[in-house]
């Protein structure tokens, strides 16, 4: 019974420990993501209409781009609603 | 080995500058001349039909047809095989629809045209003299500028990509080790596909534009004494200039008795913007009274002044 205690104790520290370092990164990976976003904007910018590089090293790059497209997709899709993705950020609710 | 590249406006005999020049030089050398021209009139010229392959004219002379289509098709095709070969998952998709459109994409052929030429360079070192003939001025400055526009856009995303790099480190460092179900994401520039791609391709546009710069390049103007030749040379010599291209030789073809007075105005003007030597090559009187024969009087050794 004692064990189980204190395995619980342990997991709910983990957990608050965890919890401590995912708030301590949260920003960098928004800003992470924000990065790999325009990483991706710059490559791929002519189908938005931005300057964009020579067409050959958005090909070239394309089989090593999933996770910066699927960003840049999910950025598209929260376009229209950027003051709740600002209180996400900041961790308004 | 020597690389020259015989540019100028269309129309203004380019080609047979350039054919002339490479059976001139075959005499003493080993020469190869590659049309990379989506009009080719390179068969023509020598009386042979060339279909995309190297064909010996003489034991000393070479020719070669750059077919543009064909060059776009083979690198999208090596691209799908590297998208396939990444996503295993995209197979069952029929990827070769979706690439079919980007051949029209723009860059793609400037692209494919490169590395055409970078090919011939790299696996044709035997030669004494690669001659190419270039198609008109927008598209060959094109193609020219590719590599260090290409450079210049390589180095802005290798810097967002190491500060990527950096926030992906960071993150690693503060949250350990993720679950199982969480992709860990490569953080060491080493293991970062993207980056070791840009860096292999900086490398060969750094390595084609040190040859394109370097002292054995030469590049050639071809013009006629006209207005729009004129006009046409001097952007292209202004181009050349920014991309810092040995401009090393120009010819005034197409001149007559008639048209010698203009050909002067033409000459001083363009080196005025340019100082190289200049060869003339006078149009055949033979032609010009009605009696036949050759088109060209074309000087014994075209180049020597080079």
């Amino acid at each position: 019974m004692g064990f189980s205690i204190l395995s619980f104790l342990r997991h709910i520290f983990s957990g608050l420990h965890a919890s401590q370092r995912e708030n301590a990164v949260a920003l960098t990976i928004v800003e992470m993501q924000e990065l790999e976003n325009i990483f991706a904007l710059l490559l791929l910018g002519s189908f938005v209409g931005l300057p964009s590089p020579p067409t050959f090293l958005a090909v070239e790059l394309l089989p090593f781009m999933e996770k910066e497209l699927r960003i840049l997709n999910r950025r598209a899709k929260d376009a229209d609603d950027m003051l709740a993705e600002m209180c996400g950020v900041l961790g308004i609710d | 080995m020597r690389i020259l590249f015989f540019t100028g406006k269309g129309g203004v005999g380019k080609s047979t500058m350039a054919a002339a020049a490479a059976w001139q030089l075959s005499k003493k050398n080993r020469v190869l001349i590659v049309s990379i021209d989506p009009a080719h009139s390179l068969g023509d010229i020598f009386g042979v039909t060339l279909k995309n392959s190297k064909s010996r004219f003489t034991d000393t002379l070479h020719l070669k047809e750059i077919d543009l289509h064909k060059l776009s098709k083979e690198y999208l095709q090596r691209e799908i095989n590297v998208l396939s070969n990444t996503y295993r998952y995209l197979r069952t998709l029929n990827l070769d629809r979706y690439f079919s459109v980007l051949k029209y994409s723009p860059g793609i052929e400037e692209y494919a045209l490169l590395t055409g030429i970078e090919e011939t360079i790299r696996d044709e070192g035997n030669f004494d003299y690669i001659i190419f003939d270039t198609p008109p001025t927008g598209l060959t400055l094109r193609f020219l500028a590719l590599p260090r526009v290409t450079i210049t856009w390589i180095d802005r995303l290798i810097q967002i990509r190491q500060k990527i790099l950096e926030k992906r480190y960071t993150i690693h460092r503060i949250r350990g080790v993720l679950s199982k179900e969480e992709t860990l994401l490569s953080y060491n520039e080493g293991d970062d596909d993207v980056l070791k791609r840009l860096r292999t391709l900086k490398d060969n546009s750094q390595a084609l534009n040190t040859i394109l710069q370097g002292e054995d390049c030469t590049i050639v103007l071809v013009f006629n004494p006209d207005i729009l030749s004129l006009k046409e040379s001097q952007r292209l010599i202004e181009g050349l200039e920014d991309l810092e291209l040995p401009l090393r030789l120009l010819i005034d073809n197409k001149l007559t008795e008639e048209n010698i007075e203009a050909a002067e105005r033409v000459e001083r003007d363009i080196r005025n913007r340019k100082d190289v030597p200049l060869e003339r090559v006078f149009l055949s009187k033979a032609l010009l009274d009605n009696k036949g024969g050759r088109l060209y009087d074309i000087p014994e050794d075209i180049i020597s002044k080079l």
